[in-house]
């Protein structure tokens, strides 16, 4: 999968998995932090992404600390689910 | 007072097993969840057909939480000795407590509430009320009876309510404290915001990896100072102060406004100053972010710190039971004037340095502070005193 | 016992805030569903992680707090605060066999959630308190403001109840028989005959203190029990009214909780016995549904009734002797094992 389409596809799955509608895929920037500035997500959100990255891309993260380097803004999702997804 | 603890199943029990440093947290044996053997829990070492068969309780939808509600409700007003007449009076009041009621059979409650069932025996025992419902109906109360839930500070509040009751002319005495069970509910809960250690939980400890769930029940009875006369006393309730964090749903400002405005309402309630509390029952779940808010906030509140302990690390985080627990702990520290060991700690925290009494110790305590904090930011402290 | 000012609600009945409750309601499948607002208030990102319950407390919360930030407490009576978050939760559990799950259904299903969240949109860090004692639970919560504004008499509470329609929530009381088998339009729903009523939802709040200017109402009190006897009950009711109606006053209007059971009809008749032929008889039922908090919906009628002294005639069963009306009693079972009496004056 192309690298845009990845990044739309992750992009709609955290509007469904973090309730962030009526936010659309386009209002979410690929390099903007999701944490503090940015999207405003908070701890809660970390813990439902991971969830997410396990249910739809099989990657396991055990660590919250290896978690908070991935989860920095979509783009560094992208790049970890191109590496490591099993699904 | 009535209690039933994962460290026994009776006030004298519990008094035995806190003096020899006893640690009631395993693995599961009767909690059905995947994760019954590979997490500990702190259970109450009883199948709910034994508590049946000794409580005599073969209504039918019956919970483990209404079970475990109704030994240490039982224990405490033959404890008080009140007769039937008395239990069921109008000026009695009884304020219980709890987070989990009958969700406690979450398998049953996913079946009914998804229409796979002709619908279970447990329709109306799913709700945190029908755990007092159950009492009330029994004992056939006439008097005030109540439900509070304010997540793990609940039956501080359901203390604070009943006492308030009494001073009001409400009540002439109010039996007051709560309950819990074991839940598939609340493992996947807690576990799900990854704050459930995989080893016996170790309050205030730099290692700390989070807490054990527990479950239990304690009930006390509470009565005006001039109501008493010749009969048996074992503390005072000289003050209590709720009051809220209102930073986030799961977890405590770093600062800890919450938990140090309601330590030191309590403290103003009781007019006492920090200096003469002699003992404080800490909150101390074991997660990253209670003890440290915790100790931030004993660190603003008292100059220097008194002695402390969690007995979370005896019994792991009952829940909506653990203020009622702790403060039948709180009123043994006074009746015995002694302070009974913290468990499985190694080493301080270092941003504050502070470690929990350590050993079992016979001294002065006249004032004890009682700590509960809970989600929602709810925050409740309860100051106990010797007569 | 202490004075209401500011009122809000968000209800099956109407637009949020219009002082008419005349309006149509949503029903489908014997649920009135409470007619949300844009919570304009309510920032998307905190937004999106609320259950109806929370949206409604918060949204009718919002409206008062905006007038007076200066709160001494909130506090909440609801039965079952997030249930459908819980359930969802319970769900989940199944569905992926204890595994990885998500932890926002489980945070959101805790009841005190409802007077947490209106506290951290304010920070708001004074008294805060949730009571959940099924169909009391909004009694409760009136029962600890009493008491407040009697140990600090200066302040101001937030005093409000709450309950959602949670679709399983509804599937466990249906089970249990507690909603109609049978389709009924609210319009009916007083003509019916069967066991069962229709279940509603709405949040209810009250800026409540002791001061007397410019208030909405009076509340004068309250009494609770625990009885399935309407013998018991209809005796309670008048030591009540005897101990609690001003001397040389009447009772002028009586706002019942009938909803359309059957089996609760003997509670009901058992009161309208006891309050006599002047009171008019009002029932509120067919606007909001049975739910276990829905006297916080009635209180709201109550305070709107006294205030301009009209009565929508949707309301009425029997209709009033008296023109002007001082006097009104909120009579309210809740399954027939619950049972709530209020008394509330206008203030002229």
């Amino acid at each position: 999968m192309e690298k845009t389409q990845l990044a739309q596809e992750v992009k709609k799955k955290m509007i469904e998995f973090l309730n962030l509608s009526p936010l659309t895929p386009e209002e979410i920037v690929d390099d903007a932090p999701l944490f503090g500035e940015g999207l405003g997500l908070d701890s809660i959100d970390s813990l439902e992404l991971i969830v997410m990255l396990k249910r739809e891309y099989g990657i396991d993260i055990h660590d919250p600390k290896e978690g908070r380097k991935i989860l920095v803004s979509v783009n560094t999702m992208v790049d970890y689910i191109e590496t490591h997804r099993t699904v | 007072m009535g209690i039933i603890s994962p460290i026994g199943a009776s006030v004298e029990q519990n008094l035995m097993a806190l003096r020899a440093g006893t640690c009631g947290i395993s693995k599961g044996n009767f909690i059905q969840s995947k994760y019954s053997e590979l997490l500990p829990f702190g259970e109450v070492k009883f199948s709910n057909e034994s508590l049946e068969e000794t409580l005599n309780a073969h209504e039918p939808g019956v919970t483990r939480t209404s079970l475990l509600t109704l030994h240490a409700f039982k224990d405490a007003v033959e404890d008080a000795g009140f007769s039937a007449g008395i239990i069921r009076s109008p000026d009695t009041a009884f304020i219980g407590a709890d987070t989990v009621g009958g969700m406690c059979l979450t398998d049953e409650m996913y079946k009914d509430a998804n229409l796979l069932s002709h619908g279970s025996a447990y329709l109306a025992s799913y709700d945190f009320a029908s755990v007092n419902m159950y009492i009330q109906s029994r004992f056939h109360l006439q008097g005030i009876v109540n439900t509070i839930n304010t997540a793990c500070s609940s039956s501080a509040n359901a203390i604070m309510y009943g006492a308030r009751l009494i001073q009001q002319g409400y009540a002439t005495r109010a039996i007051v404290g709560g309950s819990d069970s074991l839940s598939k509910f609340t493992v996947n809960g807690f576990n799900s915001l990854n704050i459930l250690s995989n080893e016996i939980c170790k309050p205030f400890d730099e290692q700390r990896k989070g807490l054990n769930l527990g479950e239990g029940a304690a009930f006390l009875v509470l009565e005006k100072e001039e109501d008493v006369g010749s009969k048996k006393v074992y503390a005072e309730l000289s003050g209590f102060c709720n009051k809220n964090d209102a930073y986030h749903p799961s977890s405590l400002s770093e600062v800890g406004e919450g938990p140090y405005l309601a330590m030191s309402g309590a403290l103003k309630a009781a007019s006492l100053s920090p200096s003469q509390i002699d003992f404080i029952n800490a909150h101390g779940t074991g997660t990253e972010n209670n003890d440290a808010v915790e100790s931030a906030a004993l660190l603003r509140v008292f100059e220097k710190v008194p002695a402390f302990a969690s007995t979370k690390s005896n019994i792991g985080h009952t829940l909506g039971a653990s203020g009622a627990i702790e403060a039948v702990y709180s009123v043994l520290n006074i009746v015995h004037q002694e302070m009974y060991p913290a468990l499985h700690f190694q080493s301080p925290i270092p941003a504050s340095s502070l470690i929990p009494n350590l050993s079992y110790e016979r001294r002065k305590v006249q004032h004890v502070l009682s700590n509960s904090f809970g989600f929602g930011g709810n925050c409740t402290s309860l100051v106990f005193s010797k007569t | 016992m202490f004075y209401i000012h500011d009122i809000a609600a968000i209800s099956p009945v109407h637009e949020l805030f219009a002082s008419s409750p005349e309006n149509t309601n949503i029903i489908s499948g014997n649920k009135l569903l409470a007619v949300e607002p844009v919570y304009a208030g309510i920032p998307p990102t905190v937004l999106r992680r609320m259950g109806k319950a929370v949206r409604m407390s918060v949204g009718a919360a919002l409206h008062i707090i905006q007038k007076h930030p200066q709160l001494d407490g909130v506090i909440i009576g609801t039965a079952n605060g997030g249930m459908e978050d819980s359930i969802k939760f319970m769900n989940q559990i199944v569905q992926y066999e204890e595994g990885l799950l998500t932890p926002g259904n489980f945070v959101q299903s805790t009841p005190n959630g409802l007077a947490s969240q209106i506290a951290f949109m304010v920070k708001n860090k004074n008294y805060n308190n949730t009571h959940v004692h099924r169909g009391l639970s909004f009694e409760n919560a009136l029962l600890d403001v009493v008491m407040l504004l009697s140990e600090q008499p200066s302040a101001s509470y937030l005093l409000g109840g709450a309950d959602e329609i949670s679709s399983y929530n509804y599937n466990i009381d249906w089970l249990a028989g507690w909603y109609k088998k049978e389709e009924v339009s609210a319009e009916r729903l007083f003509n019916s005959s069967t066991n069962g009523t229709i279940a509603g939802e709405g949040a209810a709040m009250f800026l409540v203190n002791n001061t007397r200017t410019s208030a909405t109402a009076k509340f004068t009190s309250l009494f609770t029990s625990h009885s399935t006897d309407e013998a018991e009950i209809q005796k309670k009711l008048e030591h009540f009214l005897e101990k609690h109606l001003p001397k040389g006053e009447q009772l002028d209007l009586v706002l019942s909780g009938e909803n359309g059971d059957r089996r609760l009809l003997p509670f009901y008749e058992a009161m309208e016995a006891t309050v006599g032929e002047n009171a008019g008889l009002l029932r509120f039922k067919h606007l909001c549904g049975e739910y276990p908090t829905a006297s916080s919906f009635a209180l709201w009628l109550s305070c709107n009734i006294l205030q301009t002294q009209t009565i929508p005639a949707v309301l009425e069963k029997r209709k009033a002797r008296s023109t002007t009306f001082r006097n009104l009693l909120v009579y309210n079972s809740f399954q027939g094992h619950q049972h709530s009496f209020m008394l509330i004056s206008a203030v002229e």
